[in-house]
């Protein structure tokens, strides 16, 4: 199944589509605002770019920096190639401790390794924290946005999730109640994990230290109340030094959702005293993508989502048409990466129009990469035969003026003569599936063209010897 | 688990693009005004509040939270002594902490509050409301700045700005989700 497929299931709900649409605009709308008060925004954006090219092109020292300050502060550190790795030093982490009970806060490096059904299989109580993970947790739902992780959901859908597994009044949808209830719950859950599991926004090489940013406060609730933290992190997390925070916290949520700042920053660097601290380092496809010159730039990415809020496709297709753990136009170019085969569809969904490349606050060339790997993607063979062979003819056509010419002629007298509903038949006219095409005009452009009056000469003006 | 270590760091080391420049982070202007702080904080959601001098700490807090019956602070005798080693039901009933911040960011109304100021790391969290005491010749104008002064991050420590809060249920805002309920900074 690909993305278009997956987009017209989403597209049945009309109404819903519109409020998905324009609910993400307001925020790509909210984030504009906070970045036009800041004068050097753009100077920012471009430090940030620098730092990430920077620490890319040392990224094994940094990560060997970073290894040595973390351990000298206390804290265990793992390594894991993949995702299996992933999640067998942290059930091994969690069974060490003999604990049952497991509070999370986000991670999108979770999702992608899969951790929950894994713990839960293994007899773990795995508690996401977040309250828009919480919600799709209990509907057994993947994130549809990275920060925005129930963004296709309606109010009226929480209040029935919480109707059926927090017991809410039927028909409650206020979401200050809904909240209310999510926090009693979630209260019980923190007060008695024993393992608080993280997500890492920046991993500092010279502090040894893990950054998170959250809104809400579930992991400093988590981790603070927990006997151990494990704090997962992508290879890609790794920025050299602590006042380069200065240069990414002032973009992170200005970039998101339009906040000057997220309201927690928390910097965990030591465990407390008579308690646990584990980072896992994980790589699962990164090193890989580090070794491609065009795409090595997508590692950049603080996973901010304003790729997704402006993008015109993604607005309009939802993020479970991606599936695939980032949706966007991010995700669209991280996934071929990791299964070429599987996404081949997703660097098609897009119109190109470079929007995501002009809010990415690390200046990723989003577009250009998208682009890149329908090169890639056509070479390899992995697009559909239909779509080749089309664009294979098309740029015959387009090519020869003269077989350009004949095959305009030739359409418009089709339009004219053929019935409406073969022109229109949407088995082979896609266009067509919710639009009319245009009323052919009598003749083309260069037929007008050469029957206008030649202009007469225009004088030349005198050029100076 | 070395051996992916290993693993992992050959392939960044051969994957890794020719090195490139570290650049200097300028420290930005700005307004570091109170006044800035006080309207910014006041768009997230927190609320600043003028103290005459730090006598009057106690009596404003009075009339800020008459409600409150378990206090935590370490700049006065509150209902609940707190430390690093108190428990998870003890602090689970913390109505408000009072805790001592140490720079207030004026760009974001964020304050920086270390673990030292903290009694126990989860106590401006699990509290119900918190309060932040700030010197308000402490306040600079960006996070470049804020990250200049600090000392170093210790075991623990984070910038806080304004109350709890969450938009995950259709982007509609609401105040209080997992932390604070509110957030008052006392300037003095």
């Amino acid at each position: 199944m690909n993305h278009a497929i997956r987009a017209d299931k989403f597209l049945l709900d009309a109404d819903r589509t519109t409020w998905h649409d324009e609910t993400l605009w307001f925020v790509r709308e909210k984030r504009d605002k906070a970045v036009y008060g800041v004068p050097e925004f753009q100077e920012l954006r471009e430090l940030a770019s620098q730092i990430k090219n920077h620490t890319l092109s040392r990224l094994d020292l940094y990560l060997q920096e970073f290894e040595a300050a973390a351990q000298a502060n206390g804290v265990h550190v793992h390594w894991a190639a993949d995702a299996a790795e992933h999640n067998a030093i942290i059930l091994d982490i969690i069974r060490q401790q003999g604990a049952t009970r497991v509070v999370k806060s986000k991670s999108m490096l979770t999702e992608e390794c899969h951790l929950n059904p894994y713990l839960i299989q293994h007899g773990i109580e795995v508690v996401d924290t977040d309250l828009g993970e919480r919600i799709i947790q209990f509907r057994d739902e993947a994130p549809s946005h990275i920060v925005l992780p129930a963004i296709h959901l309606k109010k009226e859908d929480v209040g029935d999730t919480f109707h059926t597994h927090l017991g809410t009044t039927k028909g409650e949808s206020d979401p200050q109640r809904l909240t209310e209830a999510a926090r009693q719950h979630l209260r019980a859950k923190f007060l008695a994990g024993q393992v608080a599991i993280s997500g890492v926004n920046f991993a500092i090489a010279e502090t040894g230290g893990v950054v998170v940013c959250t809104n809400e406060g579930n992991a400093d609730l988590g981790v603070n109340l927990a006997q151990v933290h494990i704090a997962a992190m992508g290879i890609e997390k790794i920025i050299p030094r602590l006042t380069d925070l200065g240069v990414f916290t002032r973009l992170l949520a200005r970039s998101a959702t339009g906040q000057p700042v997220t309201t927690y920053t928390s910097h965990f660097t030591k465990p407390a005293p008579g308690k646990e601290m584990h980072i896992v380092i994980v790589d699962n496809g990164r090193t890989q993508q580090l070794g491609r010159p065009d795409f090595r730039a997508s590692l950049k990415c603080i996973r901010c989502g304003a790729c997704m809020n402006t993008c015109p496709v993604y607005r309009r297709s939802g993020g479970h048409s991606y599936d695939f753990t980032v949706p966007g136009p991010i995700g669209a170019i991280l996934s071929p990466n990791i299964d070429m085969k599987k996404h081949a569809s997703l660097p098609f969904a897009s119109t190109l129009c470079g929007s995501c490349t002009d809010v990415c606050p690390v200046k990723i060339d989003i577009h250009t990469q998208l682009y890149k790997w329908r090169q890639v993607l056509g070479e390899a063979n992995e697009i559909p035969a239909s779509k080749k062979w089309g664009m294979k003819f098309m740029g015959r056509v387009l090519a020869s003026t003269r077989v350009y010419g004949l095959g305009g002629q030739f359409a418009r007298r089709a339009l004219r003569l053929l019935p409406h509903g073969l022109t229109h038949a949407t088995s082979f006219n896609a266009w067509a599936v919710a639009r009319e095409l245009p009323a052919p005009p009598k003749q083309s452009f260069r037929e007008w063209y050469a029957k206008q009056p030649q202009p007469a000469p225009q004088p030349q003006p005198k050029l100076p010897a | 688990m070395s051996a992916s270590r290993d693993r992992i760091l050959a392939a960044a080391q051969a994957n890794k693009p020719d090195e490139l420049p570290l650049p200097e982070v300028p420290l930005f202007g700005g307004d570091a005004t109170a006044e800035r702080f006080a309207s910014v904080l006041a768009g997230i959601g927190g609320t600043v509040v003028w103290l005459e001098g730090l006598g009057s700490l106690v009596p404003t807090l009075q009339q800020l939270f008459p409600e409150a019956r378990n206090t935590a602070s370490p700049l006065f005798r509150g209902t609940v002594p707190v430390d690093a080693q108190t428990s998870t039901g003890i602090l689970a009933e913390i109505d408000l902490a009072v805790l001592p911040g140490e720079i207030g960011v004026a760009e974001n109304g964020a304050v920086w509050l270390p673990e030292a100021n903290m009694l126990h790391r989860a106590l401006p969290t699990i509290t119900q409301h918190l309060a932040l005491v700030l010197d308000h010749r402490r306040i600079v104008a960006t996070m470049h700045q804020a990250y200049a002064q600090l000392p170093g991050t210790g075991g623990y420590g984070k910038f806080v700005a304004g109350p709890s809060k969450t938009a995950d249920i259709e982007q509609s805002l609401v105040i209080g989700a997992h932390g604070a309920r509110s957030l008052v900074v006392l300037l003095y």
